[in-house]
């Protein structure tokens, strides 16, 4: 089935994808985490001892599943291609930016939407953010920035994330060396062939209708085309009608149990670096998922980029706190930045400009 | 809604590319407009430059003129 071809059948892509993440919220995943690139990434890391923080350690299926959707699709419908050879040093960087970013919020942008969708202004106030640091990646477009053209390398390198992926299921069905948290979001989630299966089903319709946040917001600002952003509001509309029909939609800033926190400018700073970066390397952390599950290597550096960010996140105190209930005394905890997430966001942003705004055309060629 | 038509579509290798045939274009007042590239040419999200049939030698010509490299000229209901 062609999911490309109107507004209506992109929309209807977002719809299926929502539903998948409807379907795992409602299995177990962490409420409004149903379906969250740099949170799952960073589950992963902690699955693989790169980071040691007890609460945020599991082998998120749905990152192996997303991959391997895309490359499966990607196989069969022949649009697999291997290339690679575009700055994989920088795109490294803007990986580990982009996490750094999506943890300083807590959450990438489909997680934001997904927040979104369940009435938390937190993420209204974030979109703010992204939708300035998409801008400001396409006015270094208009300025001339490329990261280069990436060429077509041998066939196997394409195949080295899927196989990566491959490795890791292997890893976390037949054998107890991965960490799986006990308690905190880590341990919540729905079973893992559920999340399996909802990942190769995202993987391959985001594959086949080319979802991609920054790239919606992207299209909009540069083009006016809302190919792109049809997606988005598909998705947006089924995980409204879930929360609102399960009662999980809250308006409000302050609402423990959905792992946010109401620092207004940290929240839209945080992502604003998504935002910028992401513009940058091309993708979204989603879109750079799937571009490598269909052969790109240079999206597969970036979600190498991501892990060690993640990892680092979490072993340099760079990740923010949610708002919580203290359970003796029940009262509300509010969710903070701490000062090192708050060094590595203004430094991240720096760097991004510098990247932007060094790396040109006529260089690159 | 818009009825497709046959179009020439130019596709690049960086989206920088197609920002700067964007800018080419208005410079030397050659027709067609920046469009994503359409779904059934890639499965990338990059851009490209869309204009009647008719512009291809055109077209052509100032991207020679501009310094501008396609990867490919296609024919495609846009």
């Amino acid at each position: 089935m062609n999911l490309s071809d109107s507004k209506k059948k992109l929309a209807l892509a977002g719809v299926i994808c929502g539903l998948v993440a409807a379907c795992l919220a409602f299995l177990g995943n962490p409420a409004n985490m149903a379906f969250c690139i740099a949170c799952f990434i960073r589950d992963t890391a902690g699955a693989l001892g790169m980071h040691q923080a007890e609460v945020v350690q599991y082998a998120r299926p749905e990152i192996i599943g997303l991959v391997l959707g895309a490359f499966i699709i990607s196989v069969g419908t022949k649009e697999y291609r291997s290339t690679g050879g575009s700055s994989p040093m920088i795109r490294f960087v803007l990986g580990m930016i982009i996490v750094i970013g999506s943890l300083v919020f807590l959450g990438c942008p489909l997680r934001m939407i997904i927040r979104m969708s369940a009435g938390d202004l937190n993420a209204w106030v974030a979109l703010i953010g992204f939708i300035l640091g998409v801008a400001t990646g396409v006015f270094a477009l208009k300025k001339g920035f490329s990261l280069g053209r990436a060429h077509a390398v041998n066939r196997v390198g394409g195949t080295m994330l899927p196989v990566i992926m491959v490795g890791i299921l292997i890893l976390a069905l037949c054998s107890s060396v991965l960490k799986a948290s006990e308690t905190g979001p880590g341990s919540m989630h729905a079973p893992l062939i559920a999340s399996l299966v909802g990942g190769l089903v995202f993987g391959a319709v985001a594959q086949k209708s080319r979802m991609c946040f920054a790239g919606s917001i992207r299209d909009v600002i540069l083009m006016k085309n809302f190919d792109l952003f049809s997606v988005i509001a598909g998705l947006f509309v089924v995980m409204l009608v879930f929360n609102l029909a399960t009662g999980r939609f809250v308006v409000g800033f302050d609402t423990p149990g959905i792992i946010a926190h109401s620092n207004h400018l940290w929240n839209i700073l945080g992502m604003y670096t998504v935002g910028f970066a992401a513009t940058l390397a091309g993708g979204c952390p989603l879109r750079q998922l799937i571009l490598a599950g269909q052969g790109s290597s240079d999206s597969a550096v970036t979600v190498m980029g991501m892990f060690v960010g993640a990892a680092l996140c979490h072993t340099l105190g760079i990740a923010a706190s949610g708002t919580a209930m203290n359970a003796e005394t029940q009262e509300i905890v509010a969710g903070a930045v701490p000062p090192h997430g708050k060094v590595a966001c203004i430094v991240c942003i720096i760097v991004c400009f510098v990247i932007a705004f060094t790396n040109k055309r006529d260089e690159a060629k | 809604m818009r009825k497709k038509e046959l179009k020439l579509v130019v596709t690049f290798h960086t989206t920088a590319d197609a920002m700067a045939m964007e800018k080419a274009c208005k410079e030397y007042q050659v027709p067609g407009r920046i469009i994503p590239v359409p779904r059934a040419i890639s499965a990338g999200c990059g851009l490209s430059w869309c204009a009647a049939l008719d512009d291809r030698e055109q077209i052509v010509s100032m991207m020679r003129r501009a310094g501008i490299e396609e990867e490919a000229m296609h024919e495609c209901m846009v």
